[in-house]
């Protein structure tokens, strides 16, 4: 989940008469879990599907409602202007067709402001634009820009002056060249040409999804705000447009428009949502019986409308709330609103009768078993790696089943046996006292349609006198006492075995498994001093079939 | 004083009696007990003040390869006096049986007039019965003792004499008896042993400790009427994510933080009509294009609550308890505080009046019987459920608030494609976390470290 640092005097003046300790009592009760607090610094976790807590100006909105303050949704207030116009070319309608935005005038903008603008826009970018494929933004100096622009698409030779550039670049350099278009280049990798927004002059105000020019770069002296989104459908675009536009308004800009025109686009309305809710639905998947009047004021202090219309409460959804699908997450807003603390835990008498697993408690008393055997148990990952599988046991490794850019070395491909990782687990422990015994029951994968799982038990004992007699003589007892089922070993080879020393482990003419000395080659590998043996059956074929 | 010993005990106490000063050694060797059993034996006798172990610095005496012959043959005078018995002879015929040692011998016998020699003969004159040096010679032999345990002058004859006597310095541990040792009569007539002494550790075979929380939390749910369903851990994209609402699209789906199974791809994933529905309301809600192929790809199941849906989706109970249990796996850099594959329990009610204060009470009966009653709820959020809320539970030992299980309502998206009528609760988490706390670990790799010094240690019952 996405973090994010705030002041705590800097929220108390955005969100008026309210103490340092009612906002961190509060937090946790948006959704929003503290991580860590310094003095007047806290960082909290927001959830994903909330862009508007990207930053503090959001998160004051969130808290004005929760403590009562300012109740009700948030209404933008856009003056309609005549002054800034894009028109959109068809040129761009097959890379990237979408494109809107906003003025915001006459705000004041300092360190802290940028701060939180440019962690708001990293949020956008990562989540609701899904790394800047769906939808990107660019917030420029409205006061650079000559009016109007053009939204349109350009040759890889173009270039201009990118921000955090002294001189110019094409668009070719600027993919090859930069950090950013190093890592988003790849959106645009299917057509010759690329998107760009050139204004009155032809100056190149934004190269989309990728980066702005440097001229139109926001500092602390920046008054008045252009900002651009652009994407691969005008929904997303829009959505993203209404939280920067949000967060704008309360960071004490006034909103004006941006005319749009041109290959299917058009003006972004920021039109608010209606969704019709029963206050029954509420009152049942809560487990309250709360008037209608109560959840009316709870869901506006989750900062939404709401009004009773016959037997149902209509609420009205800011455009920035996209996150509201349905009823249900209404639902949500109420019990948010209600307050999650005044909630209290219900319990309601089963109307079911429990039952464990069979499959779990035939492996519980096998478990059992081979604990009153002597025998210790072990529990090893499942995603192993070639070395332990493979390499030290001198096993082949034509159908291994692997998995895609691991993290970590020792967790690559999946087990098809357990006793490896056993013995593995006996070089790790060279310095502990002899007898070790241990046993371990888990899934092994193999290749099949795609991939079939089955329960395997497999079981070692390594000391000074290890030998064949003993871990028949365990298996035979453990088999016997706790299943009934008489066992047979016929000779075989295997490479992880010695050699006269191994044999298959046959029940009802059925194979089931190995048994045996450990290859002493292997036992040196892994530098264990005494003998080892062992055996590895499947139980899927053989206990838990019967199931 | 009346006091029970150990048989090892009263070996060293009659040992010691009779020869006050021992090494470990010597009293190894008188008592015929093992080294480890001597040490042992020490160390009791330490405890109850009955022994005194003094590091001394020892001089051990034991016979050179001349004195080991001279132990053997005789001394080359006591050889020559021998010779003579009968009486003189000629000292050509003496030097031919004595060989070597003729030299030593004659030189010897005439320094202290034991023999007199005529022209070309010798014969006895005074010669004592034992010679000086003969009683040491009987007394070390084939053995080593200390300097003090013989005859000084004695020893001194033979110390001046070439390769007779091995003198090695030696740092030793001295026992002694204390005085109150001293006094104790040893009966044997009870047959009684001394229950108090320490005895050997013996290792008990067990449980893996997280198998036992595993079983313990499995039994609690089971006791609150939910029933265990089994899944594979290997499952479809459509499973694991398209059916819980996770967009295709969606950061959680990227390699990063999954683990895709290289090269594999499920043929049949569902029936036709489930994946028409749920990939119109991803379509629906979401706005991209849905691939089938991309559903198709298999994972290595990031939660269990894609078996969850599926068993729902086939049955599509009116009323149910159900949870699954098992291993679940995250493409994380493994630390003290990640694993890339741990276990994790998740459960559902349906039913259609279960609602999310029930939802609650679940959790706070199932945090009770684990001994955890300091509890609150906050919201937070899933992909797959509305409302969604998480449990805090407070940890004494660290002093804060720690996150447990998260649950939530599933979403109607999530249940309405899959002909899921009834409001489902839905809650989980991991196991590991809670198996820390029990065994007051903050590396959660312990688990799967198989280190035998823990397993051994780790207390069964917490």
């Amino acid at each position: 989940m996405p973090v994010i640092e705030l002041s705590y005097s800097r929220l108390q003046k955005l969100v008026g008469k309210v103490t340092k300790k009612q906002i961190s009592d509060s937090l946790p009760f948006l959704g929003l879990d503290i991580e860590s607090e310094n003095k007047d610094l806290v960082r909290i976790e927001y959830s994903p599907n909330r862009p508007d807590y990207s930053t503090d100006f959001g998160i004051a909105l969130g808290l004005q409602g929760l403590l009562g303050i300012k109740t009700g949704a948030i209404k933008l207030n856009v003056k309609k202007s005549n002054k800034y116009k894009i028109s959109v070319r068809p040129e761009v309608s097959k890379i990237r067709p979408f494109v809107t935005g906003i003025v915001a005038k006459n705000g004041k903008i300092d360190d802290k402001t940028i701060k939180q603008f440019m962690a708001m826009q990293e949020d956008l970018h990562f989540g609701i634009g899904r790394k800047r494929k769906k939808s990107s933004i660019g917030i420029h100096d409205l006061d650079k820009i000559s009016f109007p622009l053009v939204y349109t698409a350009i040759t890889r030779n173009h270039k201009f002056i990118p921000l955090a550039s002294e001189k110019e670049l094409s668009i070719s350099e600027i993919l090859e060249k930069t950090d950013v278009g190093k890592d988003y280049g790849k959106i645009l990798e299917n057509s010759t040409k690329v998107p760009i927004i050139l204004d009155a002059n032809q100056d190149t105000v934004s190269f989309p999804p990728i980066i702005n020019a440097a001229i139109t770069t926001v500092t602390t002296k920046t008054k008045n705000l252009f900002v651009e989104v652009t994407g691969i459908n005008k929904e997303d675009s829009e959505d993203m447009l209404s939280v920067v536009a949000t967060i704008l308004q309360k960071a004490g800009f006034t909103l004006e428009t941006v005319q749009i025109t041109g290959a299917k686009n058009s003006t972004a309305k920021f039109e608010q949502k209606k969704i019709k809710i029963n206050p029954t639905l509420i009152n049942q998947m809560l487990g309250l019986n709360i008037s209608t009047s109560k959840i009316i004021s709870s869901l506006k202090k989750s900062r939404l409308d709401a009004s009773i219309k016959g037997k149902d409460i209509v609420c009205t959804i800011p455009a920035y709330r996209f996150d509201i699908f349905g009823p249900m997450d209404l639902v949500e807003e109420a019990a948010l609103g209600y307050g999650i603390q005044n909630l209290t835990p219900t319990m309601a008498p089963p109307q079911t009768l429990g039952q464990i697993n069979p499959v779990s408690s035939q492996i519980k008393s096998l478990s059992q078993t081979m604990v009153g055997l002597g025998y210790l148990e072990s529990l090893n990952s499942s995603l192993t790696s070639k070395r332990v599988l493979y390499e030290m046991t001198n096993r082949n490794t034509s159908k291994i089943i692997s998995v895609l850019d691991s993290k970590s070395q020792e967790h690559t491909i999946l087990r098809d046996t357990i006793l490896p990782g056993l013995l593995e687990n006996l070089s790790k422990n060279i310095h502990e006292s002899y007898p070790q015994k241990m046993f371990e029951t888990g899934t092994v994968f193999t290749l099949d349609d795609p991939i079939s799982e089955k329960t395997n038990l497999s079981s070692i004992s390594a000391h000074k006198d290890a030998n064949f007699t003993e871990i028949k003589s365990i298996l035979q007892s453990a088999l016997k006492t706790g299943f009934g089922i008489h066992i047979d070993t016929k000779t075989t080879t295997h490479p992880s075995f010695e050699e006269g020393r191994c044999a298959n482990i046959i029940v009802n003419k059925k194979s089931i498994g190995i048994i045996g000395e450990i290859n002493s080659k292997i036992i040196e590998n892994y530098k264990i001093r005494v003998p080892v043996v062992g055996f590895e059956i499947s139980l899927s074929e053989s206990i838990l079939k019967s199931i | 004083m009346s006091q029970v010993f150990h048989e090892i005990e009263k070996k060293i106490i009659t040992s010691l009696k009779d020869n006050p000063k021992q090494t470990p050694e010597t009293l190894g060797t008188s008592t015929k007990l093992s080294p480890d059993q001597i040490r042992r034996g020490i160390e009791w006798l330490k405890l109850k003040d009955l022994a005194i172990v003094d590091e001394s610095i020892t001089s051990l005496i034991s016979l050179g390869k001349n004195g080991l012959e001279s132990f053997q043959k005789g001394l080359p005078e006591r050889r020559l006096l021998d010779l003579l018995t009968n009486g003189p002879r000629k000292l050509s015929d003496l030097q031919q049986e004595l060989g070597s040692v003729f030299g030593p011998a004659i030189g010897i016998s005439r320094k202290n007039n034991w023999v007199e020699a005529t022209s070309d003969q010798i014969s006895v004159k005074n010669a004592p019965p034992l010679l000086p040096g003969e009683k040491t010679l009987k007394q070390i032999g084939t053995n080593t003792f200390s300097q003090e345990q013989i005859d000084k002058n004695d020893l001194s004859i033979l110390l001046k004499r070439p390769d007779f006597i091995i003198e090695t310095i030696s740092k030793a541990k001295i026992i002694t008896l204390t005085d109150s040792a001293k006094s104790i009569i040893l009966s044997d007539s009870t047959g009684a042993i001394d229950v108090e002494a320490t005895v050997p550790e013996t290792f008990v075979a067990r449980t893996h400790p997280l198998k036992d929380t595993i079983d313990e939390i499995r039994e609690i749910f089971v006791t609150l009427g939910f029933s265990e369903i089994i899944g594979n851990m290997t499952q479809s994209s459509f499973w694991n994510f398209d059916a819980l609402f996770t967009p295709q699209d969606h950061p959680a789906r990227e390699l990063q933080d999954t683990f895709y199974l290289d090269g594999i791809s499920a043929k049949k994933i569902a029936t036709s009509e489930q994946i028409r529905k749920v990939s119109e309301s991803h379509k629906k809600n979401w706005r991209y294009f849905w691939d089938i192929n991309e559903a198709r790809k298999m994972v290595l199941r990031t939660h269990t609550t894609g078996v969850t849906i599926k068993h729902l989706a086939e049955n599509k109970p009116d009323e149910a308890r159900i949870f699954s249990l098992g291993r679940v796996f995250r493409n994380e850099k493994v630390s003290y505080k990640h694993l890339v594959e741990f276990n994790q329990i998740e459960g559902v009610v349906v039913g259609k009046d279960a609602n999310l204060r029930n939802l609650m009470g679940i959790q706070r009966e199932f945090y009770k019987r684990i001994g955890i009653t300091k509890i609150k709820f906050w919201p937070t959020f899933f992909p797959y459920t509305e409302p969604s809320l998480q449990t805090m539970v407070y940890n004494e030992k660290l002093g804060k608030w720690i996150e447990l299980f998260g649950m939530g309502i599933f979403r109607p998206e999530v249940t309405k494609p899959l002909g899921i009528t009834k409001p489902v609760l839905a809650w989980g988490g991991g196991i590991e976390r809670i198996a820390m706390l029990k065994y007051g670990l903050d590396d959660v790799r312990e688990f799967y470290n198989n280190n035998l010094n823990w397993l051994r240690s780790a207390t069964k019952c917490q």
